[in-house]
């Protein structure tokens, strides 16, 4: 394909993507090419917030109810629990009293309540002080590490009796008729060509009464399940793309700081975020939404310069970075929640779900919630042997009717507005805010982010002005980041990334800015695609190649994120 | 007693040159525990089938006595009768500290010999000194991310000196030579052979000299120009590679120096065409002296780099092969 | 064949080492903690050499505090049979002391063989097999490559500068492993289950205080900052004198 050199033509990433490859996605229980066969009362996919949420409440229900214990697996494709794990996070303790009732809030894994906070508009040498929107007050709310989070609950878990699997991702969904009954993980010990190797493991079937999908984020076998039975949404689902830094450092922090404005340019999505887990201990990052406009958009970059700006460096300044990563996050609010996330033998929690609300950055305890509900509903349809639609519908009823789906209606078009553009969205954010999401009320339509069109060529883009070469003291490398972000990845491993035919240069340029691990490169006009270092971000799976789980324990091995 | 016995090592009735290294480190302890009077002496014993080459040079790095034990069961090492022999040794002399080489030998060697004595072994040295009358060393732990400082509260102290720290100099002594014969205790593990390696196959993680390219060399034919440096230094040098090569097919994995391939300690590490990402430097960090050529003096290498060379490798690379070959003659 | 594997529980090679506040240990907050890779080589070989022989038992042997249990339990699931924790506080910095607990519960269990990893990625140390193997009068053979093993007899190769080392040796024995003696399997998935339910023995162990002493652990020092010696081929004779007469490499 030839180059269209300067190019004034937008540049529409879905023309690129391939499609999700259901048929490697959804298989009939019984086909071939499983080792193992593990059967299960329950299996959850995903050692997250969500999922062990789920299996903590399933357990106790189980002891309360006195009958026999039940057989619960989780599966988690890091090598350790909380290694593909990131948040902010400013947590909620709601919901974890409610799966501990009891449990005073200092036994939580909570680093410190937020006392102060502070949102500030950026410009590149200044800021402007904003009052705290009503949505994003802390007071009450929690600064935590996701990853201490997830090793809390994994204990919990494991103390239970539940089963916990580590390094072993989930390749598809087993399914009969339109039942779901379990899944195959991947593969393990390939070669580069897929030959297998001396420690080659075959993939496992597990199967179970009730498989519960808590992927987190662009999860592939939720996309799949939905997508095969049609399950409507209002809106796509949409995501925004956050990178991440811990720093240790020598000037304390003692407030919780989120910002708007620079350097995203004003048709972008996004802010950023400085928490202190520690007074010496700060987390920090920029999201932007993924329907950004300028295709040379850069996130790494933008995040990177962003550290220069006095309200950052001056914290950042002497200390050391000591983890990176990388995150989307679901951002479509209540119209992109499916219609609903339960089925025969199947139910969907978490970020899986969509259940996200970006006006307060919340998600963490709407997943923990949802496994909580998701765990009630199972239990009871466990009891009558069949775990059919009809009786895991109970999870739908019980999420609609809670605070879940409360907070996600009231903040339904917040996010939405800013589709066209920071200061109109930010206007009728504000109105909203004023109304109690009353007015402006009707939903605003969106499109998949891979739809909207993306400026190519060398007007003017946020990519512009990065720094050239990162210092390495305070800003870095892609490569560098993927280092910090404990990512080890055999350099052998089959590549997982389904990229489309043909891609051209155009698309080659937008993928290498896109992703903020480095994967992607334009060498020469052509894609270079460096597979092992993926962090599992699934920024690709959303505008680009899409995203295939490998081996287990391969990306990031993330500790405090 | 405050006398040092330095366990030198032979292979096919040569002595190899770590024992140089043993010497000189036996020296510098004995030293030091001889600094409150009396001095001390170093003795050096070689374990063989017979004499070797190279024990009467061992004067000239410090070493008071060569002692050079002799029976046929000693062509190859033999574990058990080199720990019984070196152990009674060290009884009989009343040695304050016995002296290894950290090698592949010495590492099996000298904690057969500490069980042996009922003494604990610091193994892989890279400092030794004496304070307040006891041996106290440095060991690089958590590879080489920290420095373990022991004191040895036993004696003898046993310790192990890791190879190319001990930097062999030059110490003139009068000295005396011995060889006698010993009994060799029947042994039940027996090294029946030693199979060389092929010749060219030398390891990026064995290597003295390592140079590695990177993406600055444009393509895999160039990089002839790194083996020809390589070959210059006369088969001590491997060619090692940096991940961007290994993925793009340039060179094998086992070549490729970094967090996810090898991790080299050389002597000397000449990063060529390599910008220096961490994952990289992860692996030849702990060189004891790098080398960075690379065209853009921006380049993350130069900040780890001793010594560097800013310009365009296909240049300055035949330049450098070029005099290396005039060094070597 | 009955087998025996001494492992050790060590922080991830990715550790950013923090030195702890009495300036002699490592900060563990925050450490990942794993089965020391050179021991899986030896937990590896043992399967395989229980496999081979069509019967036997795989007993895997660790010092350490109480979480190293976990550490027990992912030899268990990789396919080893039981599980002793010789529970102390900490792991001495004396090998030799680790030596002689070890060889003190190994003793009474007529091991065919007797497997360890040849160092830890902690502490470097490559002793405490060769020491166990000493204090139990048994032939050792350390940082074996390839094995062999017929009739009661065995032969190993074990690499040494320039060359490899052909050994042979009778059972019983004790080995310790390096890479490339074979590939580490990957625990099952019902492989962890049922490690959950195999025997694990915790006995809690006295240890001598030992007479090797740790002094102070430190960072390494800085690199002194490196400087570009020139531009171009004309800056080669300089660096050859530098690296000849001041860093003496040449």
């Amino acid at each position: 394909m030839a180059e269209r050199a300067a190019s004034r033509e937008p540049f529409v990433p879905a023309v690129y993507q391939p499609p999700l490859p259901t048929d490697r996605l959804i298989l009939k229980h019984g086909s071939p090419g499983a080792g193992d066969r593990t059967e299960l009362d329950v299996l959850i996919v995903g050692a997250g917030p969500a999922g062990l949420a789920c299996a903590i409440e399933l357990a106790n229900l189980a002891k309360r109810g006195g009958g026999a214990e039940l057989n619960i697996g989780v599966l988690e494709k890091a090598a350790a629990l909380g290694e593909h794990c990131l948040s902010g996070a400013v947590v909620n303790p709601r919901a974890l009293r409610e799966l501990f009732p009891g449990l005073p809030d200092s036994d939580f894994p909570f680093r410190a309540p937020v006392r102060k906070e502070a949102v500030y508009l950026l410009t590149a040498e200044g800021r402007l002080r904003l009052p705290t929107p009503p949505t994003m007050r802390n007071k009450g709310n929690y600064v935590a590490s996701l990853c201490e989070i997830v090793r809390w609950l994994g204990q919990q878990a494991e103390a239970l009796g539940v089963n916990v699997f580590t390094g072993f991702p989930a390749a598809s969904l087993l399914v009969e008729g339109q039942r779901v009954v379990g899944v195959r993980t991947a593969a393990a010990g390939l070669d580069r060509d897929g030959r297998p190797l001396a420690n080659y493991v075959a993939p496992n079937d597990l199967v179970a009464k009730v498989t519960a999908l808590a992927e987190g984020t662009r999860g592939m076998l939720s996309q799949a399940w939905s997508e095969w039975q049609q399950v409507p949404a209002e809106n796509p689902q949409i995501f925004a793309l956050g990178v991440k830094e811990i720093w240790e450092t020598k000037r304390p922090l003692d407030r919780i700081v989120h910002t708007l404005g620079w350097p995203l340019p004003r048709d972008a999505f996004g802010g950023s975020f400085l928490y202190p887990l520690a007074p010496n201990l700060v987390a920090l990052g920029l999201v932007v939404g993924l329907d950004y406009r300028d295709g040379t958009l850069d996130i790494h970059s933008l995040f990177q310069r962003m550290k220069l700006h006095p309200l950052f460096c001056r914290y950042l300044e002497g200390g050391e970075m000591v983890e990176w990563g990388a995150k989307t996050i679901p951002e479509g609010g209540y119209y992109s929640v499916p219609a609903r996330r339960s089925g025969d033998g199947v139910v969907i929690l978490g970020d899986s779900a969509g259940f996200v609300d970006v006006p307060s950055l919340k998600g963490i305890h709407y997943a923990v919630q949802s496994g909580i509900l998701a765990a009630r509903a199972i239990f009871a349809a466990l009891r009558s042997e069949q775990a059919s639609a009809v009786q895991l519908a109970e999870y739908d009823r019980a999420v609609n009717a809670s605070f879940i789906m409360q907070d996600l209606y009231r903040t339904r078009n917040m996010r939405l507005a800013f589709k066209d553009g920071f200061y109109t969205g930010g206007l009728k954010a504000g109105l909203m805010t004023l109304t109690g999401g009353r007015f402006p009320s009707r939903k605003i339509a969106m499109q998949p982010d891979a739809a909207v069109p993306r400026r190519t060529g060398l007007a003017g883009g946020a990519g512009r002005d990065e720094p050239r070469v990162a210092d390495g003291t305070l800003t870095f490398s892609k490569v560098d980041g993927v280092f910090k972000s404990g990512n080890t990845t055999r350099d052998t491993t089959p590549t997982h990334l389904i990229v489309g035919p043909d891609v051209p240069p155009d698309a080659a340029t937008f993928y290498a800015h896109m992703c903020p691990a480095g994967v992607y490169e334009r060498v020469d006009g052509t894609l270079r695609v460096n597979a092992p270092n993926c962090v599992d971000c699934k920024a690709t799976d959303i505008l680009g190649p899409r995203w295939t789980p490998r081996e287990g324990g391969s990306g990031p091995k993330y500790k405090r994120m | 007693m405050n006398d040092v016995l330095a366990v030198l090592e032979q292979r096919e009735r040569t002595l190899r040159k770590v024992s140089n290294e043993v010497v000189t480190g036996a020296r510098r302890l004995a030293d030091a525990l001889g600094q409150g009077g009396g001095g001390a002496r170093v003795d050096a014993l070689v374990i063989a089938a017979g004499t070797v080459a190279g024990a009467d040079q061992l004067g000239g790095f410090g070493a008071d006595k060569v002692i050079t034990l002799t029976n046929p069961a000693f062509g190859h090492y033999a574990p058990e009768g080199h720990a019984r022999v070196i152990a009674d040794r060290a009884k009989a002399g009343g040695y304050g500290a016995v002296v290894f080489a950290a090698s592949a030998t010495g590492r099996d060697l000298a904690p057969r010999v500490a069980a042996r004595l009922g003494v604990p072994l610091a193994q892989d040295i890279t400092d030794i000194a004496v304070e307040g009358g006891a041996v106290t060393v440095v060991h690089p732990v958590y590879a080489g991310r920290a420095l373990l400082k022991l004191k040895l509260t036993a004696r003898p102290a046993i310790v192990s000196l890791r190879p190319n720290v001990f930097t062999a100099v030059q110490r003139p002594r009068a000295g005396s030579a011995e060889t006698a014969a010993v009994d060799a205790p029947v042994g039940r593990v027996v090294v029946t052979g030693i199979k060389h390696a092929a010749a060219g196959a030398l390891d990026v993680a064995e290597a003295a000299i390592v140079i590695s390219g990177g993406r600055g060399l444009r393509e895999p034919a160039n990089f002839k120009l790194l083996e020809q440096l390589a070959a210059a230094f006369g088969g001590r040098a491997a060619v090692g590679a940096s991940r961007a090569v290994v993925d793009a097919g340039w060179r094998a994995h086992a070549d490729q120096v970094g967090q996810t391939g090898k991790t080299v300690s050389p002597t000397l590490y000449i990063a060529v065409g390599i910008s220096g990402a961490i994952q990289h430097l992860a692996g030849m960090r702990t060189s004891k002296v790098i080398v960075a050529i690379n065209k853009d003096r921006d380049a993350p290498i130069f900040k780890v780099a001793d010594y560097g060379v800013v310009g365009d490798l296909f240049e300055v690379v035949p330049k450098l092969t070029e005099e290396i070959k005039k060094l070597h003659g | 064949m009955k087998i025996a594997v001494c492992v050790k529980r060590v922080p991830d090679s990715e550790t950013r080492v923090k030195i702890a506040s009495d300036g002699k240990s490592l900060d563990e907050a925050g450490v990942k903690f794993i089965l020391n890779p050179y021991d899986e080589f030896a937990v590896e070989e043992a399967l395989r050499r229980r496999e081979h022989a069509g019967a036997g038992e795989v007993v895997i042997v660790s010092l350490g505090p109480p979480a190293a249990q976990e550490t027990i339990r992912t030899a268990l699931a990789m396919g080893a049979d039981r599980g002793i924790l010789l529970q102390a506080d900490r792991v001495p910095a004396d090998g030799l002391e680790v030596a002689r607990a070890l060889g003190a519960e190994l003793k009474a269990g007529a091991y065919d063989l007797v497997l360890f990893g040849k160092m830890a990625i902690d502490d470097y140390n490559h002793q405490v097999g060769p020491m166990v193997a000493e204090l139990l009068d048994l032939p050792c053979v350390t940082a074996i490559a390839h094995l062999e093993i017929a009739g009661g007899k065995g032969t190993a190769e074990r690499e040494i500068e320039g060359g490899v080392e052909v050994v042979e040796f009778p059972l019983p024995a004790v080995l310790t492993t390096d890479k490339g003696l074979n590939e580490p399997r990957y625990p099952a998935l019902k492989g962890i289950m049922a490690a959950k339910k195999k025997p694990l023995e915790v006995k809690p162990t006295a240890l001598g205080a030992g007479s090797l002493e740790v002094l102070a652990l430190s960072p390494p020092p800085q690199r002194k900052d490196g400087r570009v010696v020139g531009e171009g081929s004309a800056a080669v004779p300089e660096l050859l004198r530098l690296l000849r007469d001041e860093a003496k490499v040449l």
